[in-house]
């Protein structure tokens, strides 16, 4: 567990994935624009000396992953969010049964999201419903500008989605996780657009809609729904970096958030393995306000303010009681794996 | 053929530090490099608001004779095709307005569209008929990003007339005529209560607030009110009201600046800095 300034901070790694870009899986180019698109992104954040080569990119495999997490990340738990992309890569992207493989491995550890697409008609509630049954789901991660033949996205307000999104709730399926972000080569900007979240969020009071990459490159009206909608959330990751190589930059979209969306509705995730959380986690932990960006935003970057983010948001939505964990953390497989049980023992907050 | 409309390039070459000032091409060519960049710095980033070649995103000016080429790379090779066609339509449009050039070729480079692109601009191609497929159509797509462009920088110039001591109900009303960008070169004076009171505030937020808010329609005549919400409508001088528009436009401003963190990050990742 990550202690900054003797204190606990119980990570939820709200966005994590497991990936398989290899050439062999690869059908399509966008398959290739896909993950070098990805790799700008990681080389454009991520510090010198911490950078990957583009085989160990395409394909880190569980172990690696496991490591980097855990070991050396300073993560207690992950969600992993799904990629299906199945008409880019063969066997998908980053489906929720690749990821499977290694949250049922550890499941204390993992939370598993899994996806639908609204275009696959019965056969996609017939999926979820598989998912549910599987898996257990309790979120899903949907990305509104995938390709499926001739189309090139779909939105999150048509009749298609809505009848999914109440299959999602008669099954508990709460969480909803949207990709409303940068643009990813190929895909449509546009299909990005994050305005379809408003109809979507105030006709399903009862699910959380979280908004991954608060929105990039249209944070404000991502804000203006945030600020109107109490069931919306914000995903950090993409902008979780800026706190590495643009600390000021990162102060500021934080005051805006914080402003405008709350402090109990942001989540902080690393979006592994395009960024790795051990350096991240500090990066954002060590981030504060200066006096003049506490008094123009008039809210707080406080130990406490970040205790949410990191975990504690998270921890509410997918109903994870943190203190029953770190007791189970203290000698679970991956802490018996790599020396961790006495980081979650009572006295290590000192 | 200097005498035609350079007063802006003349003004451009005066201000310029004399060391640039003779880092010209060849020297036979009767096009000035410092003038050629001069007008590039006027082509935007429609997204980021920033130019060029703040930006980087020049690699090279070619100048042979009076024909000038400009290659130019952007951060990603997935940015929006038309917001690359329209920083490629600027480069073609501002370059040509130098008398001493007689053609202009742009390349785009690196870039999923770049063949497109540069094929379709320096034919004089329309954009849709190059991306019959596009969903806007450029025109729209340049007004959107002007109207926040416009709404982002309404924010730094309110916050040095707040700074100055004026406050909502002096602020909301303010028209044109009441502003004098040429009081002082780094000064603007601004005229309220009917004249009774006037102050002085810095001038670049408020002439880089009304460039934008001339381009996009909001300030033409004299009697225009200067600032409006993130919809074009008057200002609210309730405080309240006025505090929320201010927050609004500072939130237009951040994203555009958190985008620009993002765009920046991966033009150093993949093009590095400070090339030539």
């Amino acid at each position: 567990m990550y202690t900054h300034n003797g204190e606990d901070v119980f990570v939820i790694d709200g966005h994590i994935h497991l990936w398989d870009a290899t050439k062999e899986n690869i059908i399509h180019e966008g398959g290739e624009q896909f993950i070098q698109c990805f790799y700008d992104y990681h080389t454009g954040f991520t510090p010198e000396e911490e950078q990957w080569d583009m085989d160990t990119y395409r394909h880190y495999g569980t172990e690696r992953m496991v490591q980097d997490l855990f070991r050396d990340g300073h993560v207690d738990m992950g969600i992993f969010q799904p990629t299906y992309l199945t008409d880019f890569y063969d066997e998908g992207f980053n489906t929720t049964d690749q990821n499977a493989e290694l949250a049922e491995q550890y499941p204390e550890r993992f939370v598993l999201n899994g996806s639908f697409d609204p275009r696959d008609g019965d056969e996609g509630i017939e999926h979820l419903e598989r998912l549910k049954d599987d898996y257990d789901i309790q979120g899903v991660k949907l990305y509104t500008a995938e390709w499926r033949g001739d189309s090139k996205g779909w939105r999150l307000d048509s009749d298609e989605a809505f009848r999914f999104l109440e299959k999602c709730a008669e099954l508990g399926i709460e969480n909803i996780h949207a990709h409303k972000g940068p643009t990813i080569r190929p895909l449509n900007r546009d299909a990005f657009d994050v305005r379809d979240v408003d109809d979507a969020a105030t006709s399903f009071p009862d699910l959380n809609f979280i908004v991954e990459h608060v929105g990039f490159p249209r944070v404000d009206d991502f804000c203006h729904i945030a600020t109107q909608e109490t069931n919306v959330y914000g995903g950090l990751a993409v902008a979780a970096p800026f706190a590495q190589n643009r600390p000021r930059k990162f102060a500021e979209m934080m005051g805006e958030l914080l402003f405008w969306v709350g402090e109990d509705n942001l989540l902080f995730g690393s979006d592994y393995g395009i960024w790795e959380p051990d350096w991240l986690i500090p990066a954002v932990m060590d981030a504060e306000f200066t006096q003049e960006e506490r008094a123009e935003y008039g809210v707080e970057l406080s130990p406490e303010v970040k205790r949410k983010i990191m975990g504690e948001n998270a921890a509410r939505l997918y109903d994870i009681d943190i203190e029953a964990k770190k007791e189970q953390f203290r000698d679970d497989a991956i802490s018996q794996e790599f020396g961790l049980g006495d980081t979650y023992e009572e006295a290590s907050a000192d | 053929m200097e005498t035609t409309d350079s007063p802006d390039v003349a003004d451009g070459s005066k201000s310029r530090p004399p060391g640039e000032a003779s880092s010209s091409g060849k020297t036979e060519s009767p096009v000035n490099l410092d003038a050629v960049r001069e007008r590039l710095d006027r082509v935007h980033d429609p997204e980021l608001d920033r130019s060029i070649i703040e930006l980087q995103y020049i690699k090279t000016i070619d100048i042979d004779g009076s024909t000038v080429t400009v290659t130019f790379v952007l951060p990603t090779a997935w940015c929006s095709p038309a917001f690359a066609w329209m920083m490629a339509t600027g480069i073609r449009d501002e370059v040509s307005t130098l008398p001493a050039v007689s053609s202009v070729t742009v390349r785009l480079l690196d870039h999923m569209h770049g063949d497109e692109i540069t094929t379709g601009v320096n034919q004089g191609l329309s954009f849709e008929s190059v991306f019959e497929d596009a969903e806007d159509g450029i025109e729209a797509v340049r007004r959107k990003l002007d109207h926040k462009a416009r709404f982002a920088r309404q924010h730094a110039a309110i916050k040095t007339l707040r700074q100055a001591g004026l406050d909502p109900d002096q602020i909301a009303p303010l028209t044109r005529a009441e502003v004098d960008l040429e009081h002082r070169s780094d000064l603007a004076a601004v005229r309220v209560q009917d004249g009774a009171l006037t102050v002085t505030v810095a001038r670049e937020p408020l002439a880089d607030y009304l460039a934008k808010a001339r381009e996009t329609g909001l300030v033409t005549d004299e009697t225009d009110r200067l600032f409006a919400d993130r919809e074009g409508d008057p200002l609210d001088p309730e405080p309240e009201a006025f505090e929320s528009t201010l927050r609004d436009a500072r939130l237009a401003r951040a994203n555009i600046e958190g985008q620009a963190t993002i765009c920046e990050s991966l033009h150093e990742s993949r093009n590095g800095v400070g090339f030539d």
